[in-house]
């Protein structure tokens, strides 16, 4: 039987996870601790259009958000934002209790269109930027995605899907507590999808990162997110909290959710 | 093998014609004539010494004019004020004709060595230096940001992903400065010089050597196409990603 996913009771107290220091490289990706996520009064314009207007949002750590909404409805902004590549021009964003950088080590980002480096081998795009013992945390990390016999390849000869996994295993190689995921399944054929969605929620479940989702798929945030935020002219139009049972495939619960929320944005 | 082809018959055709007399000697000497002529000088140590009297040549002024391109085209490629400074005016240089220069090379350096040393390093300067550049600015910004989102900062992000994002472009001026470097040292030599393979045929013409002449044209092709091959060995080595490069 799958267990139930209680929100609640993984909460931790914001920013207090200190980071582990081991000496031994880990066997498989360890779990970390996931950062809690605080937007204030954030604002962000591009010239005349205002994107996000006053969204205010706590994300518990450890939990699996997903952000759906129209195209350019800020949602992309909203996860650039927590990476720290864009800044508000207003309010607070903060993670764990301090202001995101770019490149910490903390949070990462696995996009859409996978952004292998093309001149480096596989296990050598899923060591960048790691440092110590890249090697056999970039191992592990190939490992828990299942492409540990593929390391030596180059990206190229890889189908749309195991790049994925390999961005997949990029973006959790360093043990981040922070995994942004910018419709990093929208590229790929269906059944490659749900495949991805499995292991996507497999990873979290072992690593328990906090884990925002950006996607266009309303079912992809049904079956894996705790809770889903419509945004909407800028705004959280929706904010549903999804305590089903994992994990979701089919079934009528799952239908009600995401019927509640593709309502609401043909409604909008 | 197919591309053996053509060249051997117009080899067969031009011995042909000139063995039978069709074409004086004085004119165009026959290849076996031109393969003599070749032996006798390699014998007498001529033909190495010119030979590598150019190749010092060459070497010299693409190292040095090369590194120069390379790390102007770099500090362009990733600075917005280095290349506010000083792209405009390299872009300008470079429609100048480096041949162009030579009147004023030979007043600066008489007819010795820097003067050819001089003229390589400038043609070779302008094709490495702004493929550089243009290979920096076009990395997949894409990338960059990945780089950046994985933590890599300085030295790293330059070998990760400027270097060899740059590369593919770098090593087409390579290979287009290469063939400057060969024009523009047999331009050198022949209009002044007092060694080399230019100077080789010009001196060679003046005694109507023909087979001479012939010989060190013949060079000249030999040398460039070795080059060429050596310039595709090391693409094939740094590029071995790339879809265009693999077998």
């Amino acid at each position: 039987m799958a267990s139930v996913v209680q929100p609640l009771s993984i909460r931790q107290p914001l920013g207090a996870w200190p980071r582990a220091v081991t000496a031994q490289p880990p066997a498989r990706v360890r779990p970390a601790g996931g950062l809690g996520v605080r937007l204030e009064g954030v604002s962000r314009r591009f010239g005349a259009r205002e994107v996000l207007r006053d969204v205010a949002l706590t994300i518990e750590p450890g939990s699996f958000v997903a952000v759906v909404g129209r195209s350019g409805s800020g949602k992309s902004t909203l996860l650039r934002m927590l990476a720290g590549l864009d800044r508000p021009d207003a309010g607070v964003v903060e993670l764990g209790g301090r202001a995101p950088g770019v490149g910490s080590a903390e949070t990462r980002i696995m996009f859409q269109d996978g952004r292998l480096l093309p001149w480096r081998r596989v296990i050598d795009n899923v060591a960048l930027g790691l440092g110590r013992d890249a090697r056999g945390r970039a191992e592990a990390a190939l490992q828990a995605v299942g492409l540990a016999d593929r390391a030596a390849e180059w990206p190229r000869v890889l189908s749309g899907g195991q790049r994925q996994r390999v961005a997949l295993a990029r973006a959790l190689a360093a043990e981040p507590r922070l995994v942004l995921l910018d419709e990093p399944l929208g590229a790929l054929d269906a059944l490659t999808r749900l495949e991805m969605q499995a292991l996507v929620e497999q990873v979290w479940q072992q690593a328990r990162f906090t884990a925002v989702l950006v996607t266009h798929d309303v079912a992809e945030a049904a079956i894996l997110a705790d809770r889903i935020l419509l945004i909407e002219d800028g705004r959280i139009g929706l904010d549903l909290v999804v305590d089903l049972p994992r994990p979701r495939r089919t079934g009528a619960a799952l239908a009600e959710v995401e019927g509640r929320v593709l309502r609401r944005i043909l409604r909008g | 093998m197919l591309s053996w082809l053509l060249p051997v018959l117009l080899l067969l055709a031009w011995e042909l014609v000139t063995s039978a007399g069709l074409v004086p000697a004085r004119r165009l000497p026959s290849p076996h004539a031109v393969i003599l002529a070749g032996w006798k000088m390699l014998r007498s140590g001529e033909l190495p010494r010119d030979v590598a009297v150019s190749s010092v040549r060459a070497a010299t002024g693409f190292l040095i004019g090369g590194l120069l391109g390379f790390c102007f085209g770099l500090a362009a490629g990733i600075s917005r004020l280095t290349e506010s400074l000083v792209d405009g005016l390299l872009q300008m240089l470079r429609m100048v004709p480096h041949l162009a220069l030579i009147p004023l090379v030979i007043v600066w350096f008489g007819i010795g060595e820097e003067a050819k040393v001089f003229l390589v390093a400038v043609g070779v300067f302008f094709p490495i230096y702004y493929n550089t550049y243009h290979g920096i600015r076009t990395i997949d910004a894409g990338l960059l940001e990945m780089a950046r989102v994985q933590g890599l900062r300085g030295w790293s992000l330059f070998t990760e992903v400027i270097l060899p994002g740059a590369m593919p472009s770098i090593l087409v001026g390579v290979r287009y400065a290469l063939g400057i470097m060969w024009l523009t040292l047999i331009v050198a030599e022949t209009i002044a010089g007092n060694s080399g393979i230019g100077f080789m045929t010009m001196n060679a013409r003046e005694f109507m050597q023909t087979d001479v002449v012939v010989l060190g044209i013949v060079l000249y092709a030999v040398l460039g196409k070795l080059i060429d091959s050596f310039a595709r060995r090391i693409e094939k080595g740094a590029l071995a990603w790339h879809p265009s490069f693999s077998l």
